[in-house]
């Protein structure tokens, strides 16, 4: 095990710039998530880490030793493809063998390692098999067993959740963190699924355009989002976002954002003052919208605002409205199953305590932005 | 509905009436030389080989076998001599050639795959006056060494431009996931591309062993003695000038034939395995 820490990683394709100075520093025995959509740099990112890919500028640390330009054979790093990249003329038994073979070591302790591998990935009994024998599932144990058999210092995975269907997916989501926990080894997880993010990383990187665009805990990314892509990116169904001109009079921050208006509480004078007058970007989630009768008794700064219901969907364990304010559709969340009729009117609540505001030209949130003013300051 | 399933049935009937007819018409030699193999050779000449009554023997595979002057057996030896190098050595060198084309980078690697095509388009007969000016100075015309280095450098070309295909097509992720695991290019050349290639090596080596084992033109070409004529010389040999045995032809040109025949058949189980297991989806 060990730390690892990408110090300004670029990586251009010809023209295209795949990672676009990355600075991360992933601590010893850490499960962390690149999380972005297709395209952001996140795989590349974790190529660059594995040895797979050179740098164009910047270094790659493991712990102490620059490991920029060593090969990936230098580097202890395993790695879980996307589809697995099990060797389908090898059955299970060799598969797994195979990085200790290449790594010459004796017989026996080869044979001790393929089957710790195989009994904690439950696949003891496939070993005899070839790949072609098994169920998604299972390849996917087989080639975590693969990753995990030579003890890396760094586990590497590369969406490897994403051929799975959706309950098999449920389940190994927490089959691996629980052996990641296990064995304690340091783990870069590539995913574009936010949910598989949330559940199983210990920080989230959130990435796109060849760019980290925020790194926190779950629960950070999700309450205090660092811009409108990230704010955007995490949540479902997606956060409601609105322009709003600031309206600062003697302590009282109004938002007009034209079909209404929303009174927000002092706190937020510090952060907005400087913004009177001009448009910001504002965004609430579906949850933190509550229709009458459905506020719960902890929110205590609510904004009421009147819509049309426009669309309603009934997951039954939720009901997501589609609620039509004049200009704009905000999109409402309520737990559990309820009836409302197309075009009939609906007085929510936005919970002022969870509302976002962002700069409408950086789109970065105003309130990450005075954090980390104090922080620096 | 009536209507629709009358001409679904019409079509059905046509569709076999076409292929049954080609099918016929195609294995029509082939049951032909077969009967001829097997009937004496007056019984040939006067009922015709059509004819199911009569007598049979394998009197003419056993005269084809050991002909005193153009046998099988000999003709056999040579084409094995000549056909098994010419095959393997090759494979080997275009397999090679092949995954350095699919993987690496390299300065004038599009010119000398364009030479490759120019190769693979270029008629044999154009070839063979330089050849036999380099055979007879290298003191390899008319052995078995000159026609395996014909054969073989004859294969190269397509060989390289088949497997450069098939290897453009294997998931590159295969090949990573050995490197990751520490493997190194030989390695995962060895142990990973080449395993998994099997399907088209298979391809690749019953082509090259039937064309080889098939050849005609160059063995004519570039052979002289009866002692070192391949199985394919052995057999056109065994047509008098005023005499032909229909029947010993044609058990001579069963043997002949059997071989390449015989390869397919045991390669056929690699050829199913590449389309149904080797190829694995995520």
């Amino acid at each position: 095990m060990v730390d690892v820490h990408l110090k300004g990683i670029v990586k251009r394709f010809g023209k295209t710039i795949a990672v676009n100075g990355i600075d991360l520093d992933i601590r010893d025995g850490e499960f962390i998530v690149l999380l972005g959509p297709s395209g952001c740099g996140k795989t590349t990112t974790l190529r660059i880490i594995a040895g797979l890919e050179k740098p164009d500028e910047g270094r790659v640390l493991f712990g102490d030793r620059d490991v920029t330009y060593l090969p990936p054979r230098e580097r202890n790093v395993s790695m879980v493809f996307q589809s697995y990249a099990i060797w389908p003329h090898m059955k299970v038994y060799d598969n797994i063998a195979f990085p200790l073979k290449i790594k010459k070591f004796p017989k026996e302790e080869i044979d001790k390692r393929v089957k710790w591998a195989a009994e904690l990935l439950q696949i003891s009994e496939l070993l005899d098999r070839y790949p072609h024998q098994l169920s998604g599932g299972q390849r996917q144990r087989v080639a975590v067993a693969r990753a995990i058999v030579v003890e890396p210092d760094v586990l590497l995975m590369d969406e490897p959740l994403s051929n799975l269907d959706a309950l098999l997916r449920v389940k190994m989501r927490s089959e691996l963190k629980k052996l990641q926990r296990r064995i304690k080894v340091t783990t870069i997880y590539v995913t574009h699924d936010q949910v598989e993010a949330m559940t199983m990383g210990d920080r989230i990187a959130v990435m796109n355009k060849g760019k980290i665009q925020q790194v926190g805990r779950p629960d950070e990314i999700y309450l205090k989002p660092a811009n409108v892509f990230v704010a955007g990116f995490v949540g479902t169904p997606q956060m409601n976002f609105f322009d709003a001109t600031v309206e600062v009079k003697d302590d009282e921050i109004i938002l007009d954002a034209s079909d209404f208006k929303v009174r927000l509480p002092k706190d937020y004078l510090p952060v907005l003052q400087e913004y009177n007058g001009k448009t910001v970007i504002v965004g609430i989630r579906p949850e933190h919208i509550y229709p009458e009768g459905h506020a719960p008794t902890t929110a205590k700064k609510l904004s009421w605002i009147e819509g049309t219901v426009d669309f309603v969907e009934a997951l039954g364990s939720d009901t997501i409205l589609h609620l039509n304010t004049g200009s704009m559709i905000l999109v409402v969340k309520i737990s559990g199953s309820h009836h409302y009729e197309i075009g009939s009117k609906v007085k929510v609540a936005l919970d002022l305590s969870n509302i976002h505001v962002f700069d409408k030209e950086s789109q970065v949130s105003l309130l990450y932005k005075k954090q980390r003013e104090v922080q620096s300051s | 509905m009536a209507r629709r399933r009358g001409k679904l049935l019409l079509k059905y009937i046509i569709i076999n009436i076409v292929v049954w007819s080609i099918a016929i018409i195609w294995t029509l030699p082939f049951i032909g030389v077969a009967m001829t193999s097997v009937k004496p050779f007056s019984e040939v000449v006067v009922h015709g080989w059509w004819s199911f009554i009569g007598n049979y023997t394998l009197k003419n595979f056993i005269d084809a076998w050991s002909n005193p002057m153009y046998s099988v057996a000999i003709g056999y030896r040579n084409s094995f001599i000549v056909t098994i190098p010419a095959t393997i050595a090759p494979l080997f060198i275009a397999a090679l050639a092949a995954y350095v084309f699919s993987r690496f980078s390299f300065p004038l690697k599009t010119l000398l795959f364009i030479v490759l095509l120019v190769i693979m388009a270029m008629p044999q007969q154009m070839s063979v006056i330089p050849l036999f000016f380099m055979l007879n100075s290298m003191g390899l015309y008319d052995k078995l060494q000159g026609l395996i280095l014909v054969h073989t450098a004859w294969g190269l070309a397509w060989m390289t431009f088949f497997l450069k295909n098939f290897f453009d097509a294997l998931p590159r992720e295969i090949e990573e996931a050995a490197r990751v695991d520490g493997a190194g290019d030989a390695q995962i050349f060895f142990k990973i591309v080449l395993p998994m290639s099997m399907p088209a090596i298979a391809s690749v080596a019953a082509i090259q062993f039937t064309w080889v084992w098939s050849d005609f033109f160059y063995a004519l070409m570039f052979l002289v003695n009866p002692d070192n004529y391949v199985v394919t010389l052995q057999v056109a040999s065994m047509k008098g000038q005023y005499h032909i045995d229909w029947g010993l032809l044609s058990a001579g040109s069963i043997m002949a034939m059997s071989v390449p025949l015989l390869l397919y058949a045991l390669l056929q189980k690699y050829y199913v395995r590449g389309m149904v297991g080797w190829t694995l989806k995520g």
